[in-house]
């Protein structure tokens, strides 16, 4: 990595959703090392301000939204750039999962899923995407979604359900916004060792969480492995890339 | 709704300032009103006003002040100024 390559994003300020620990966390501590300024999104007030010293001074603002409430998007996005200027693009990295068999999926199991992992994320690309909201000469916009969208595993269809909504739907807009110039992708994990994630293993015996080992060839993912990868594609070193689906998975999918 | 508060309410659905829009703005002078623009405009006066465009309605709007016609027809507001 070059000098100049490490402070790409300098003059850039991106929305990344779900900062508050994880994968978000991790995104937006990267982001902010190559000069990025930021607008951290999630529920956790004082996890958003963990972040924000992590990510040092690179933080302009810090926006606790509970994105199951999609009609406050908008409006807080529209806020914010009143205040830091133009966005340069968004990560959509907030999402949630819940391992369950069809039959404990009901309505209300998927609507759950598919609001935080699916509706907010197209809501805060429509909202950041804005031709007023949104840098005249393009942008970059990234939503996390999960291997899970391109494989099956019992427990994870309201999850993969949400998912493959994620990565059809940003391959849409990548189509539709590129002669804007502004760059639609999307990275998908496979399973990385989080806070969320860790809940989810608690379920799991532990014949499961060693095949769920072996499933990946170079082990479980660490945040920062995603987030090496997402800012990348987030990257104008990536300006000719839109509607990829960039998997991050130690292998996994490649078996 | 006066007739400045339907050129914000355009405004809003082409994703710019009021003040950038006159009744006399041209379609080709707002960068968000190409095919995709029509609609969302048809599908943003649907269903904030009720109004169902025409055919003939979509091929006559050129202007902002053709849109604000179409409202005014359907009585979304009737003053003719602010």
């Amino acid at each position: 990595m070059t000098e100049d390559s490490k402070r790409v994003f300098e003059g850039k300020t991106i929305v990344v959703s779900g900062a508050s620990s994880g994968i978000g966390r991790a995104i937006a501590v990267h982001l902010a090392r190559q000069g990025a300024g930021l607008v951290l999104i999630g529920r956790d007030q004082a996890r958003l301000e963990d972040t924000a010293r992590q990510a040092s001074a690179q933080v302009s603002r810090i926006v606790q939204l509970d994105l199951t409430e999609v009609t406050a998007i908008m409006p807080a996005v529209k806020e914010t750039v009143a205040v830091v200027g133009r966005l340069y693009g968004l990560c959509h990295a907030a999402g949630t999962v819940d391992t369950l068999p069809l039959s404990a999926t009901g309505p209300e199991k998927l609507q759950a899923l598919m609001h935080v992992n699916y509706l907010a994320g197209m809501e805060l690309a429509r909202s950041v995407t804005r031709r007023d909201l949104l840098q005249e000469e393009g942008g970059s916009v990234l939503f996390i979604s999960s291997i899970y969208s391109l494989i099956g595993k019992p427990g994870q269809i309201a999850y993969s359900g949400s998912k493959g909504a994620v990565t059809a739907g940003a391959r849409a807009m990548a189509i539709e916004l590129a002669r804007r110039n502004i760059r639609v992708n999307v990275l998908s994990p496979g399973m990385v060792r989080t806070e969320m994630t860790e809940r989810a293993l608690a379920g799991l015996s532990g014949q499961q969480v060693q095949a769920l080992k072996d499933m990946h060839p170079l082990g479980f993912g660490s945040p920062d492995d995603v987030a090496h990868a997402a800012g990348f594609l987030l990257s104008p070193e990536s300006k000719w890339i839109t509607g990829a689906n960039l998997v991050a998975d130690g292998g996994c999918s490649a078996q | 709704m006066t007739q400045s508060e339907a050129v914000a309410w355009i405004a809003q659905i082409f994703e710019m300032a009021p003040d950038q829009l006159t009744p006399d703005t041209h379609r080709d002078n707002v960068p968000a009103w190409d095919s995709l623009g029509i609609l969302t405009l048809m599908a943003s006066l649907d269903s904030d006003f009720g109004i169902v465009l025409t055919d003939e309605d979509i091929q006559a709007v050129k202007t902002v002040g053709d849109i604000l016609d179409v409202m005014r027809r359907h009585g979304t507001f009737t003053s003719t100024s602010s």
